[in-house]
């Protein structure tokens, strides 16, 4: 039924997509399986038609699709729900799919299309009331609203993206019922997800995309979770960074027990512990989207956690503001520079001083001094190579790489002891992403703790000296760097795998001893 | 009895504003300009009469006077993203000046001319005038208050039962949705902005070709305002707005007779009890559930 | 410095002087493409534009006695303008003005007509010290509500408008009314109550004085306290505020509280100033005049200062030209406003960007 062929796209230096072939059989559900980065999601944006391709051909039921709109597209058949709801929360179920309607009448038929929800939810068991208010549904039911949507457009090939991230257990499981209801009456269904055991209790056949390409392609029935977790993660180990081996010192970073729920009531992070010590990277490695952007904002002070205690050098700092936080030795580079981190319209030296400025150097008496905050902008400019036109730059002006140097520059400036740090190579070229891994080092050497947060498991690899997965809001596995297997973890990435990880190994305790055997279970 | 009738005179040129507010801020455009549109559509209601000779064409200028001003405010926000409740505040001091200097330079030198039309006069409606109480109440008004109760059912079907009210009341909440099903955001605003105008400007013709019959500066005075207060009170809805204007009317006329009622309460506390009244709802929206959540908020689109 | 860098450096401070530049063109652009525009309607109508400004021109500036009240009226825009920007510049949409203006001119009239003995020195710095606390107080109770019921605070000040003028019409009629005038006013104001003239022999009082160390206070809070500085960056970006430890309801409180202030010391001036007394409607229009003056001056307090002397002297100027040319005095309203929708217009399109 959909036939793509060398599809390819680049947004500047990163090739997302690089001529991928792409198949789907009518009446079949496709896993699209792969790591943040791997192409998955551009691929099919590019189908829907939100984004060209720059090669590439596509075929849907023996017509061209080309250059075409979202709206093309589901005129041609295809629909696509994304993470992100278009739903208009303050209006009911009805007027929600009235509103993407292509019917041309003047007047609303309410009770005809109320009608056909009611019709179309008991066929393929969407539990629906025409009449709910949809900000008062739970994200569960608002994702079976954009599906009715899709199924009363007429769609035959549904694109679902990570659809399961924000669903409690049952829903999910009501959620690939649906699916298999709809296969069954003949519509395809395109399945982009992480998750391993989802895909294999799902899908028909499975595709897994790495680095933009196709990695492998084959029926999930005789697959092996550990074909698909390597086919996921599976590279070449990169060559171990020049580093000490350090014994750690003394505990500086402490979470027992977070746990946080989202405004749903549904859980985000689910009893999270761990300690992080002088000299040493702790790395979170997994999907976004698992519980990491949670955790960090709880550690950073953002939010406050449901459960659970955060201590900074011993100070319980749980309820403690983000300046408190700052103040009792916390950094935090958080993942969004262009919104948090930064303020664009402001220069360089006043990003540089924004968390500071009620203090000296930057204060004096009732008074900012701006000398001071300008030669210390010179300066940290000068530490950290930012190339602009000097401290009265405006933030904006830079490009992302020296954007993020001076996130770098102002939080590390001041010798941190205790280090966050959120997904910061993110939208960085390599030259400036190698800078950051050298930054990140050189705190280790300096004996600072660091949190290091990342969807990228070539640079966990380069600095972790633990390494834990978070999957479903759970830590579900920490190794060692020297015992990393990337097998192992992909498959707690992608949720197959869930080991009970020692104290010696979530405290970074002492190793002289040979550490207990993890129990583990493969978990469904 | 009197008394109401006063009431109902006084609500309905606040009626037609507050239900072209309606539509301008469902869609997600803060209305701060319906002064300015109420008193560019008195204006022109009034000069098109004397020089065309006739009310039918005042009344066809004031929607367009009204229109006009709303133009100036739908180029400056949805073209080039200008701040709207600003933008508002400019065309009202802009209509203000606008509209007194053409009056006198249009007309005379320098002095503000008197200009008198024949104002619309009552209309019987045959039947109902004669139903006792009710009837001279309610059908013994003049034309453009029988439209403004006609515009108000239109508006509150329009909303509630049309594809395109649909989309307009989408836009005022969740624009990229709109977007999404491949609808304009921007066009339904920029409909939503000069239907807003049309309706305020014969707003303005109420005071000017029906009530006074004649322009003078200002003689808005501060409705446009009182518009939105309404807006508040009726919750942005067009039946809860209509009684919102009848609020406010009703304090208006019973404030000039409190004298003569002895009544306990000064007249200015009673004016007051309006603004309290829309503070109180406001207030208990709280979580403002029912305000149009993209209200004030420009659309941009999103380049993925 | 090898000569590339000397280039660079220089290069540095045009261009950061064309940024901060950038307001300033914007508003004169607007002004002048305004005043072309008007032109062109007052040629409509039959008159010379160039008579016309010309006219404006020397009925504003034309004597001392001129000077004197174009430079009163312009107080209370400065004052209470002031306040707006920097409300405006931490996105607090205050537009309360009219009524904090209102209610501050009350509460001075009080004090005065509450205190008739009190030295000729003291009473008029009393009076307008608690004029601002009556601004103050109505402008945070709007924050209050604000806050509390976290309800858009441009509906709390537009609806607190009404009630404070109604509020100061209500104390005329009691309390503060004088029995028998045809109009609703309190009684003229003690002598000792009166502000000092500035220039023996004319009008001008020394509220300008005031406004203007206001405006320049305004400024350095703005840019070189540190309190400014969390200012500019809640109005930037919330979430960089919240991280960098600012209270987002601390801040807008007491924004909130120096705007009222000030505009609450607006009306004690003219009142105290100007009418010696407290007139019914007296705050008219201030409050979204002052809101164009903030605008128009870039949201910056030493924008507002040219700001609201244009505008001033252009009310002043106005009745003069009409009697001498015959050109309406509304003109300058419409000369306001289409200065403004310009400036708005021109303000939203982005900044070209420079890439480092």
């Amino acid at each position: 039924m959909l036939t793509m062929r060398g599809i390819t796209k680049a947004y500047g230096d990163v090739r997302a997509n690089r001529g991928i072939d792409f198949d789907v059989p009518a009446g079949r559900i496709i896993g699209l399986l792969g790591e943040n980065g791997s192409g998955k999601t551009t691929l099919m944006n590019i189908l829907f038609g939100m984004v060209p391709a720059d090669a590439g051909t596509i075929v849907f039921r023996e017509r061209v699709l080309a250059r075409h709109t979202p709206r093309g597209a589901i005129a041609a058949g295809i629909s696509m729900i994304h993470q992100h709801f278009m739903l208009v929360l303050a209006m009911t179920v009805t007027e929600n799919v009235m509103l993407a309607w292509n019917d041309d009448g003047t007047w609303l038929h309410h009770h005809a299309v109320a009608g056909r929800i009611k019709e179309a939810s008991d066929a393929y068991g969407l539990q629906l009331d025409p009449s709910a208010l949809v900000g008062e549904l739970s994200l569960g039911a608002q994702q079976r609203v954009e599906i009715v949507k899709a199924v009363l457009q007429g769609a035959v090939l549904l694109i679902l993206d990570e659809p399961t991230s924000s669903l409690s257990p049952p829903e999910v499981s009501v959620l690939l019922g649906i699916l298999r209801r709809l296969r069954n009456d003949g519509c395809s269904v395109v399945f982009i997800s992480h998750k391993l055991s989802e895909v294999l209790e799902l899908c028909d056949d499975v595709i897994v995309l790495r680095d933009g390409a196709v990695a492998g392609s084959r029926p999930v029935a005789g697959a092996t979770r550990e074909d698909l977790a390597y086919m996921m993660v599976g590279r070449e180990l990169p060559p171990p960074v020049e580093r000490s081996a350090r014994a750690p010192g003394r505990e500086l970073l402490l979470v027992s027990d977070l746990g946080a729920r989202d405004a749903a009531g549904a859980p985000r992070v689910r009893g999270v512990s761990f300690s992080v010590r002088e000299g040493e990277v702790f790395a979170i490695a997994g999907v976004d989207g698992n519980g990491q952007g949670e955790l960090a904002d709880i550690i950073a002070g953002a939010r406050a956690p449901d459960t659970g205690r955060v201590f900074v050098e011993g100070q319980d700092v749980t309820a403690a503001s983000v300046a408190e936080r700052l103040a009792a030795g916390l950094a935090y580079i958080p993942a969004d520079r262009a919104s948090t981190g930064l303020v664009g319209v402001m220069t360089i030296a006043e990003n540089l001083a924004m968390r500071d400025v009620g203090a000296p150097p930057h204060r004096r008496g009732w008074w900012l001094d701006r000398v001071a905050t300008r030669a210390l902008a010179e300066t940290r400019m000068a530490e950290f190579g930012v190339r602009a036109r000097g401290p009265e730059a405006f933030a904006a002006t830079l490009s992302g790489g020296n954007q993020q140097k001076v996130v770098l520059a102002r939080e590390l400036g001041r010798a941190p002891r205790v280090v966050l740090a959120v997904q910061p190579t993110r939208g960085l070229d390599p030259g400036a992403t190698r800078f950051v891994i050298e930054k990140i080092l050189a705190l280790r050497e300096a004996g600072a703790a660091v949190l290091y947060v990342s969807t990228e498991l070539d640079e966990i690899l380069a600095v972790a000296d633990r390494i834990a997965v978070m999957y479903g809001g759970r830590v579900v596995g920490i190794v060692r760097r020297e015992d990393a297997d990337l097998t192992r973890l992909g498959l707690m990435m992608a949720g197959a795998l869930e080991e009970t990880s020692s104290a010696a190994l979530a405290y970074g305790l002492s190793t002289s001893e040979p550490a207990p055997r993890p129990g583990h279970r493969d978990v469904h | 009895m009197e008394f109401l009738a006063a009431s109902l005179r006084i609500a309905t040129p606040l009626l037609f504003a507050a239900l072209g507010g309606i539509l301008s801020e469902r869609a997600g455009i803060f209305a701060v300009g319906l002064e300015g549109m109420m008193l560019a559509g008195a204006f022109a209601g009034v000069i098109a009469s004397q020089v065309l000779g006739s009310l039918g064409w005042g009344l066809v200028a004031s929607v367009l006077g009204g229109a006009f001003v709303a133009l100036i405010v739908t180029i400056a926000t949805v073209r080039f993203g200008a701040d709207q409740m600003v933008t508002g505040l400019a065309v009202n001091i802009l209509a203000l000046g606008l509209t007194s200097f053409l009056l006198r330079g249009l007309f005379a030198r320098g002095e503000a001319p008197i200009i008198r039309v024949v104002t619309l006069k009552p209309l019987p409606i045959p039947v109902l005038a004669d139903i006792p109480v009710v009837g001279p109440l309610l059908f013994r008004q003049p034309p453009l208050t029988y439209l403004a109760g006609v515009a108000a059912v239109a508006v509150a079907l329009f909303l509630a039962r049309t594809r395109a009210g649909l989309t307009l009341r989408a836009t005022g909440e969740n624009p990229h949705a709109v977007f999404a099903v491949g609808a304009d955001p921007a066009r339904v605003r920029v409909g939503a902005l000069l239907a807003c105008g049309a309706l305020a400007g014969l707003g303005g013709a109420v005071l000017s070709l029906q009530q006074v019959g004649t322009f003078t500066d200002g003689m808005t005075n501060g409705r446009g305002y009182i518009a939105l207060a309404a807006i508040i009170v009726g919750r942005w809805m067009p039946l809860g707005t209509f009684l919102g204007c009848a609020l406010f009317g009703a304090a208006d006329a019973l404030q000039l007779r409190v004298q003569g009622l002895r009544l306990p309460v000064s007249s200015y506390v009673i004016q007051m009890t309006p603004y309290v009244v829309a503070l109180a709802v406001l207030a208990g929206l709280g979580r403002s559930a029912r305000l149009p959540a993209a209200l004030g908020v420009p659309f941009r689109r999103e380049r993925r | 410095m090898t000569s590339t860098e000397t280039l660079d450096t220089t290069f540095t401070r045009v261009l950061s002087a064309a940024a901060a530049a950038r307001p300033f063109v914007l508003a004169l652009a607007g002004v002048g493409l305004a005043l072309a525009l008007s032109g062109l309607l007052v040629l409509g109508s039959g008159k010379s534009p160039l008579v016309a400004y010309g006219s404006l021109a020397s009925g504003a500036l034309g004597s001392r006695d001129r000077i004197a009240v174009a430079l009163n009226k312009a107080t209370p825009y400065l004052l209470t303008a002031t306040g707006v920007a920097l409300c405006f510049r931490a996105q607090v949409i205050n537009i309360g003005g009219e009524g904090q203006i209102a209610v501050g001119g009350m509460a001075a009239t009080w004090v005065a007509l509450a205190l008739p003995a009190a030295p000729a020195g003291v009473l008029p710095i009393v009076a307008a010290l608690v004029g601002a606390l009556a601004g103050a107080a109505w402008a945070a109770l709007a924050a209050l509500v604000r806050l509390t019921r976290n309800v858009h605070e441009v509906l709390v000040t537009l609806l607190m408008n009404f009630i404070g003028v109604l509020l100061v019409s209500e104390m005329l009629h009691g309390e503060l009314g004088e029995p028998g005038a045809g109009f609703p006013q309190s009684p003229l104001l003690a002598r000792a109550a009166w502000l000092p003239r500035l220039v023996r022999g004319t009008d001008l009082h020394v509220g300008i004085l005031v406004a203007v160390a206001a405006v320049v206070a305004a400024h350095l809070l703005l840019w070189r306290t540190p309190f400014g500085f969390r200012l500019r960056l809640r109005g930037a970006s919330a979430h960089a505020a919240i991280y960098a430890g600012v209270s987002m309801k601390r801040s807008l409180l007491s924004v909130m509280l120096v705007a009222g202030g000030l505009a609450g010391l607006a009306g004690a001036l003219d009142v105290l100033g100007v009418h010696y007394r407290l007139i019914e409607g007296f705050s008219s229009g201030f409050g979204f005049t002052a809101v164009s003056i903030a605008l128009i001056g870039g949201l910056n307090p030493l924008g507002v200062l040219p700001a609201g002397l244009f505008f001033a002297f252009l009310e002043t100027g106005a009745l003069a030209m009409q009697r001498a040319v015959g050109v309406p005095s509304p003109l300058v309203l419409v000369i306001q406003g289409l200065t403004m929708v310009f400036v708005l217009a021109a303000v939203a399109l982005p900044a070209p960007a420079r890439r480092a």
